[in-house]
């Protein structure tokens, strides 16, 4: 029962704090609690990142005791700035703005429309259930989950094998995907044991999470309202976009590869949070960032004069997208090395396409500076990896 | 190069578990081609369309593989980049877009497509019921909890049913050989996990033997393993027994640490 408040806290109340720093950054009508909470999250994880990283590098005894101490600080010191950040602009702030759009949209619905949500929400409660209920056994638990166990009850990050307790030195493939280390990180402070954490409760938190990048970018998708003859883009669409969603996830076990499989089978390990998180949280940053231009998009200094008087406006709205998609790439570090390769590829393949269709060649340059933590994480592991070569 | 090509081919089938008679990917390749046609809004076409194809193409060029390959120095996650083409995402959305005029019909035919297409993931063999907050075999935590000791850590030889389990519940067991063993394309060498795991009947002198070496003071074997002569003979007692498994305490070598 103790262990609730501190799981609370942990997995809901700092990532949401922390979710105010980006969304600060963003034009006012954007700052829902869904998007806070997203952006909570993967910057929280940016974070994590880069204060456990260095640490695994260079500390050699108790550095998990190190890393949480500086987390904790840094992560409560982000999640109290987002307050402060949120509480300057409380005016049409994310609370007033997000509940009246979202009483608005909950008045107006169709019976009809109300009955699909209902049936998302029975099965995603279906995967929920299953997920706290069944156990799914996969062979890598023996090496991630028992990494979470050792930092946990051993205080120590990457220096004992998994598999058999001995002394080992730094795997460094698996050393920089330092999510087993957050896992740890939350049970330790929640005092719960690092396997039930991350066979038990994560998956009710991951899960949700998943479809929250699912909705928003349905959010994107179908934004508009039905107009003459184009009947995609509305946001009755949503409910029936989720539901198919859930059945992708449910019956996408094709094989054991799909990362529908990895989703609902391996929640808790970081490559399946890169599959089932990160690379759709890219989609939908890149819709977001490329989605015709709403007025509240536009940088219009008058209006931001106007807006500072008043305490609110921002003057880039922009900026706090393109500060998520780089703690969404680095995310993908956490995650797993090769999810860094993986994002790096389709932040490649996007930032062409995109160039390509805009006739402009600054996407390249902006999609590639977002991608310079991938580039130094790389330089890293190869610095790691191959640095006797040099010496 | 052809053969690289091929290999990525049979990754893809593999994939998509077309051996399994699965055909989800045909729903996706169709929604994809109806989106080069049928999406107009040239960002959205570049995000769903272009991209996917894109990925789609690099996955099969051979040069892509070789880059992968030797960058990441690992071929068996070469399918992970099928991961980006998300394609229950560009399926979901094309669905919706030819079906927008006939919704409720459309999602109906839509979710019998996919169950019919796809396989249901709770069907798997490797998910079962729960039969605790660990979602670990019982027989594990009850093993663990009557050996573990209080401070310190021990080394305790255990069967393979167990390896996996047993160092999720406490590290403070610490195992001679682990999962790396039962791998097989991993290609380890073991001699304890041989004289455990390979012989019809175990020879108790060596393995005895090996045993001390670690020094495992702790051995956990299945009722019905067979032994040339019995642990009893060589200084073991009989510690006690969880279910199938009968668990041999090491009385002559001290073996905390």
């Amino acid at each position: 029962m103790f262990q609730i408040p501190g799981l609370l806290f942990w997995l809901v109340v700092i990532p949401y704090c922390i979710g105010m720093v980006p969304a600060a950054l963003l034009a006012e009508e954007r700052r829902d609690p869904g998007f806070l909470m997203l952006a909570g999250y993967f910057t929280m994880w940016a974070l994590y990142g880069t204060v456990t990283i260095p640490v695994v590098l260079f500390v050699k005894y108790d550095n998990f005791i190190i890393a949480s101490d500086c987390f904790m600080v840094l992560s409560i010191l982000c999640a109290a700035g987002g307050v402060g950040l949120m509480y300057r602009r409380r005016k049409n702030s994310v609370t007033d703005h997000g509940r009246t759009a979202f009483a608005d949209y909950m008045r107006q619905m169709p019976w009809a429309e109300r009955l699909e949500w209902m049936l998302f929400l029975i099965l995603l409660g279906f995967q929920l259930y299953k997920a706290a209920v069944y156990a799914s056994f996969d062979g890598d638990d023996a090496y991630y989950v028992v990494e979470s166990l050792i930092a946990q009850q051993a205080d120590t990050m990457y220096s004992i094998l998994p598999y058999t307790g001995r002394h080992t030195g730094l795997d460094i493939r698996h050393a920089l995907a330092v999510f087993p280390m957050w896992i740890a990180f939350v049970a330790d402070k929640s005092h719960i044991h690092a396997t039930i954490l991350s066979h038990t409760v994560l998956p009710l938190v991951l899960v949700p999470l998943g479809y929250l990048v699912y909705y928003e970018i349905g959010r994107v998708l179908f934004k508009e309202r039905p107009a003459d003859g184009e009947q995609v883009f509305c946001r009755e669409n949503l409910p029936a976009f989720m539901i198919l969603m859930a059945m992708f996830q449910i019956f996408g076990n094709v094989s054991i590869y799909t990362n529908e499989t990895f989703f609902l089978t391996r929640t808790w390990q970081g490559k399946a949070v890169a599959g089932s998180l990160v690379i759709p949280a890219l989609l939908w940053l890149f819709l977001l960032l490329n989605q015709r231009p709403d007025r509240q998009d536009k940088p219009d200094r008058r209006r931001h004069r106007a807006k500072k008087r008043d305490g609110g406006g921002v003057r880039f709205p922009r900026a706090g997208l393109w500060f998520l998609l780089v703690c969404v790439n680095m995310t993908a570090g956490i995650c797993s090395s090769i999810a860094v390769f993986l994002v790096s590829v389709l932040m490649a393949a996007a930032a062409f396409c995109l160039a390509i269709v805009e006739r402009d060649y600054k996407v390249v340059i902006r999609m590639g500076a977002v991608c310079i933590p991938n580039a130094v994480y790389v330089l890293t592991y190869l610095l790691v990896a191959y640095g006797y070569l040099l010496r | 190069m052809w053969g690289i090509f091929l290999e990525s081919v049979v990754i893809f089938k593999n994939y998509m578990g077309f051996h399994e008679k699965n055909w989800l990917a045909f729903l996706y390749l169709g929604i994809l081609l109806y989106l080069w046609f049928a999406e107009k809004d040239r960002r959205r076409r570049a995000i769903f369309v272009y991209v996917p194809t894109l990925l789609l193409a690099l996955f099969f060029c051979p040069l892509f593989r070789k880059l992968f390959v030797r960058l990441l120095d690992d071929s068996e996650t070469y399918y992970r980049l099928l991961w980006l083409l998300q394609m229950s995402l560009v399926s979901a959305y094309g669905m919706i877009k030819l079906c927008a005029r006939h919704r409720r019909t459309g999602l109906a035919l839509m979710c019998a497509l996919i169950v019919a297409g796809g396989n249901y993931v709770y069907d798997s063999e490797h998910i079962s019921r729960a039969e605790n907050a660990y979602h670990l075999p019982q027989e594990t935590i009850d093993i663990v909890d009557l050996i573990e000791p209080e401070e310190g850590r021990i080394t305790v030889l255990v069967p393979a049913d167990l390896i996996y389990y047993i160092r999720q519940y406490s590290t403070n067991i610490e195992l001679p050989y682990g999962r790396e063993m039962l791998i097989a394309r991993w290609d380890y060498y073991n001699a304890m996990y041989e004289a455990m795991e390979k012989a019809e009947v175990i020879e108790t002198e060596t393995f005895v033997e090996l045993a001390r070496e670690y020094p495992c003071a702790y051995i956990v074997l299945k009722e019905d393993r067979k032994l040339a002569e019995p642990l009893t003979e060589y200084g073991y007692e009989r510690f006690g027994q969880v279910g199938e498994f009968v668990v041999y305490k090491d009385t002559e070598t001290g073996s905390h640490r």
